[in-house]
């Protein structure tokens, strides 16, 4: 057990330090890999060993609480640090409130003995560490040859990768640390790694628009610590105790204590970029696209979801838990609105994330064991085809030098490989029987009592199905199927076809992931599972048949595709003689014509200018709506 | 048990009867036009001859779009007859929507392009409603289930009057009929030539109007369970639907996209508030 944890959390920490010192790039390749590889048996291992409840001992004579306590402030002073460097009011304000706070709750109020144990986790915790530790490391396998591309293209005089594997494979073990914490103070110190890693990430590249979006990040995330913070002592007023698990236990809270969850929870919608607070998350894709794998799919803004989620039987059946709901199905709809109005694709997968996490605090607010389910459930298969696409983006943009989806017009022709792949990345993002719709499915239907979450749901759905089919659509094209293959190196394609695999595979799973881990954590069944037949109280998703049926059904029309005999490939029609293959005709006097055709993105209903502002109002009324529930 | 039989038999007999109401469509608006039209059996006809031609395409992703339409329209017939989930039936025809607009997209022709752009504003436009329907059916009965709503023992229209009017723009759009048949309309002469279907051709349009069938059974199956309690008055409702539209088809001219967005989502919510708060303060 304390081995796991110990590899789980510290591991991570030790390779990081690793890859910073040693600099060679070989050595750094086998860190990194052989990291990953035992995080994810590790996690397998934890998973095996089910719940648990553990105290570490102490680490050269001195208790782990108090390290964490030091470390604590350590950090908090080097963020100020930043703060003074960057010359930011807001980051300096935040950090110093911090500090004040922290400082009298630690010598006046706190008690450290009611901590209980320090590290706890039930079913919830294990799914997210597989999804860290799995996803994240694959993550981590692709960023070793896609950095070194990246400053080949840079051309920099020194190496800056060790500095950046040191923080991304942190990042790895300060999640598993947050998912798995128990004792609130190791969750607020674990809570606030993170936000600095992402910070130093963001700001990587060290141009002028890197600094500026890192230092966003990073005053915008303190603002979240400090919500944080402000709950976690108004909590340990109210009840006294420091242990999550005997916060919960207590059951749904009332007066004060429902304004501290408050607050926890509006840290969480800061670290999960829901609106008003997605600019730090959109301005986050100037760093390397690993980074924006990871801070999109398994870190991050999951960390943000998964603290809604912790709380969500301490408000459930409040004014707060409604309120919740409509903000987050409020950032869903607006995000899937504004995405329509973008043609940058790592925009289009930025703003969807945001309406996905939406779509998971939703869940979270709903409160029902279906709505639960369904979160959970959507932050396993967002997370596995977010963070494919992300990977598909960076590999697309390394070889053409643009991220804009016109410029992926029929690229197929030219990466076939990695086309197929993004597209399949699409598809399970929106069509049954995969996953993600799946829990939308889930979602609706344990939304259908209320009015406004169902309504937009409902809109929001549609919109999603805009952006993503009109990607995918253009992606295909070019002439051959079974062309030239394109080539990949290894530790590109390798995390690419596993989470390929994984994104079409875990649709297949869900019925076995929720009888298994998900059953036992809720209150009542939210379905009964019968040979992959799903059947809620309102409803029923019959997966095994349809995956069957749906499987057969592709392979057929891919057979037709590919084998089809006596088909003869033309130019398309044009209004004229065809000049050349594609892009001209010849048009009148015998001239030649070229043509183009590019997407509608809508501007004058979703486009950014137009949304934003009024989008944020909207929030920040919601939010207070929120919060107002608690008094 | 049974509602596999039923899904079976309903997977053979759609394309036919959708076959046969496109004829009998153009038989009537031909009426309604003075003209004499062609036989009712002219649109099955026109698929026939189709499947014979050569396989012309501008890329095989095209094959690939127009089959996984074609069965996921088919699916969804099934799956409405054998009963199953509202919502899942939805999500099963929208995959095949999603497949035709891709395939169109797959294609470098600006025809295409823009009709399957247009075509995405309808999905854009319908997808809502439909969702809304389904939800408001669930409020009445307590049940996505077509069984369950089928088994409800008063007609649903009676509570869910404003409901069938978003319906009604649905089915419009669906069945593309004016004033919302921009990505594509039964003429090939307009300035997008034929839109979305522009760069499908030969059996792979064969495919894609066979579908289209299959949807306007499902559409129309979905009308039905608004009266569902008596086969009278079910098929009376049908009629007086499917005369509706075509009179609509018939008197109404096109309109914008931007118009069909405003009005549809702004309509459609409007009555979707208010039939929804009639049945919370039932």
């Amino acid at each position: 057990m304390s081995n796991l944890l110990l590899l789980l959390i510290v591991l991570p920490v030790a390779a990081g330090t690793a890859c910073y010192f040693l600099r060679s790039g070989s050595l750094r390749t086998a860190i990194v890999t052989v990291t990953g590889a035992i995080l994810a048996v590790a996690s397998l291992g934890l998973l095996q060993q089910g719940a648990f409840a553990f105290q570490p001992g102490s680490f050269l004579g001195i208790g782990w609480g108090s390290i964490v306590t030091v470390l604590d402030f350590a950090l908090l002073f080097v963020v100020l640090y930043f703060g003074f460097k960057l010359q930011n009011l807001l980051i300096k304000l935040f950090t110093v409130a911090q500090i004040a706070l922290l400082g009298f709750f630690e010598l006046f109020m706190v008690e450290h003995g009611a901590g209980g144990p320090a590290l706890v986790a039930d079913n919830l915790s294990l799914i997210m560490v597989l999804v860290i530790s799995i996803v994240g490391s694959l993550i981590c396998i692709f960023g070793l040859p896609y950095m070194k591309e990246h400053e080949a293209h840079l051309k920099l005089k020194k190496s800056r990768q060790p500095q950046f594997f040191l923080y991304l494979v942190l990042f790895l073990g300060a999640m598993n640390g947050l998912v798995l914490a128990n004792n609130i103070l190791w969750l607020y110190f674990f809570f606030e790694v993170t936000t600095f890693c992402s910070f130093m990430l963001i700001g990587h590249d060290k141009t002028d628009v890197a600094v500026r979006n890192a230092t966003r990040a990073l005053w915008m995330n303190s603002l979240g610590g400090l919500a944080f913070l402000v709950g976690m002592v108004w909590a340990y007023a109210q009840t006294g105790t420091l242990d999550v698990s005997a916060m919960l236990a207590a059951g749904p809270a009332t007066g004060g204590l429902l304004v501290a969850v408050g607050f926890l929870c509006l840290a969480g919608f800061v670290k999960a970029a829901q609106l008003p607070f997605q600019s730090w998350l959109l301005g986050a894709m100037v760093a390397p696209t690993p980074v924006s794998a990871l801070l999109h799919s398994s870190t991050m803004v999951k960390a943000g979801v998964y603290i809604v989620l912790r709380f969500a039987p301490m408000f459930r059946g409040t004014f707060v838990s409604d309120g919740i709901a409509l903000c987050g199905a409020f950032t869903f709809l607006a995000c899937a609105a504004l995405a329509i109005g973008q043609s940058n694709g790592k925009k289009i997968l930025a703003y969807s994330t945001v309406s996905n996490l939406g779509l998971i605090i939703a869940c979270a607010g709903l409160n029902t064991p279906l709505a639960l389910s369904a979160a959970i459930l959507l932050i396993i298969f967002h997370a596995i085809s977010k963070s494919l696409l992300f990977l598909c983006v960076g590999t697309i943009e390394q070889a053409i030098g643009s991220r804009d989806i016109e410029d992926m017009r029929g690229l197929f022709k030219t990466m076939p490989r990695t086309a197929a792949i993004a597209i399949v990345g699409i598809l399970t993002m929106l069509l049954p029987p995969f996953g993600v719709l799946l829990c939308k499915w889930m979602a609706i239907e344990a939304a259908s009592g209320h009015l406004f979450v169902v309504v937009m749901m409902a809109l929001g759905s549609a919109l999603t199905v805009l952006y993503w089919a009109r990607w995918a659509g253009l992606l295909m094209g070019g002439h051959k199927i079974g062309g030239p293959s394109e080539r990949q190196p290894l530790f590109t394609s390798f995390p690419l076809k596993l989470l390929c695999l994984g994104a079409m595979v875990f649709g297949f799973l869900a019925p076995l992931i929720y009888s298994e881990l998900l059953a036992p954590l809720m209150s009542s069944a939210a379905m009964t599972v019968d040979n992959g037949i799903i059947a809620t109280a309102t409803g029923g998703f019959a997966i095994y048949p349809l995956f069957l049926l749906i499987g057969v059904a592709s392979l057929f029309a891919l057979n037709r595709a590919m084998r089809s005999r006596d088909v003869r490939e033309v130019a398309p029609y044009v209004g004229g003689a065809n000049v050349t293959d594609e892009g001209a005709f010849n048009g009148p006097m015998d001239t030649v014509v070229p043509y183009s055709a590019s997407n509608y993105y809508l501007g004058e209903f979703f486009g950014e200018a137009r949304l934003t502002l009024g989008a944020n109002i909207a929030a920040v009324g919601l939010i207070v709506l929120m919060m107002g529930g608690a008094l | 048990m049974q509602g596999l039989i039923f899904a079976i038999i309903a997977v053979v007999f759609a394309p036919v009867a959708g076959g046969l109401l496109a004829g009998l469509d153009r038989r009537v608006t031909a009426w309604m036009q003075s003209r004499q039209g062609p036989p009712i059996m002219q649109a099955i006809y026109d698929a026939a001859k189709l499947f014979g031609k050569e396989k012309l395409v501008v890329n095989r992703w095209q094959i690939l779009c127009a089959w996984v339409y074609l069965i996921a329209a088919a699916m969804s017939v099934g799956l409405f007859f054998a009963q199953a989930d509202l919502l899942i039936i939805f999500f099963v025809q929208a995959a095949g929507a999603v497949f035709l607009v891709m395939g169109a997209l797959s294609a470098r022709s600006p025809y295409s392009q823009i009709g399957a752009q247009r075509e995405l504003i309808q999905i854009l436009t319908y997808e809502p409603m439909l969702i809304l329907v389904f939800v408001s059916m669930y409020l009445v009965v307590g049940s996505f289930n077509v069984s369950d709503i089928l088994a409800y023992e008063s007609p649903l229209i009676a509570k869910l009057p404003l409901m069938f009017i978003v319906l009604g723009y649905a089915l419009t759009i669906k069945l593309r009929k004016s004033p919302f048949d921009f990505s594509t309309s039964h003429h090939g002469h307009q300035e997008l030539v034929k839109g979305v279907l522009t760069e499908y051709s030969g059996p792979f349009l064969a495919l894609i109007e066979v579908a289209h069938w299959y949807e306007t059974v499902l559409i129309l199956g979905v009308t039905a369970l608004f009266w569902a309690t008596s086969w009278y008055w079910m098929l009376l409702l049908l009629v007086c639907v499917y005369f509706a539209e075509l009179l609509i088809d018939n008197t109404m001219a096109r309109m914008t996209w931007r118009w069909m967005l405003r009005y549809v989502w702004g309509i459609g919510l409007a009555l979707s508030f208010i039939n929804f708060i009639w049945l919370y303060a039932r």
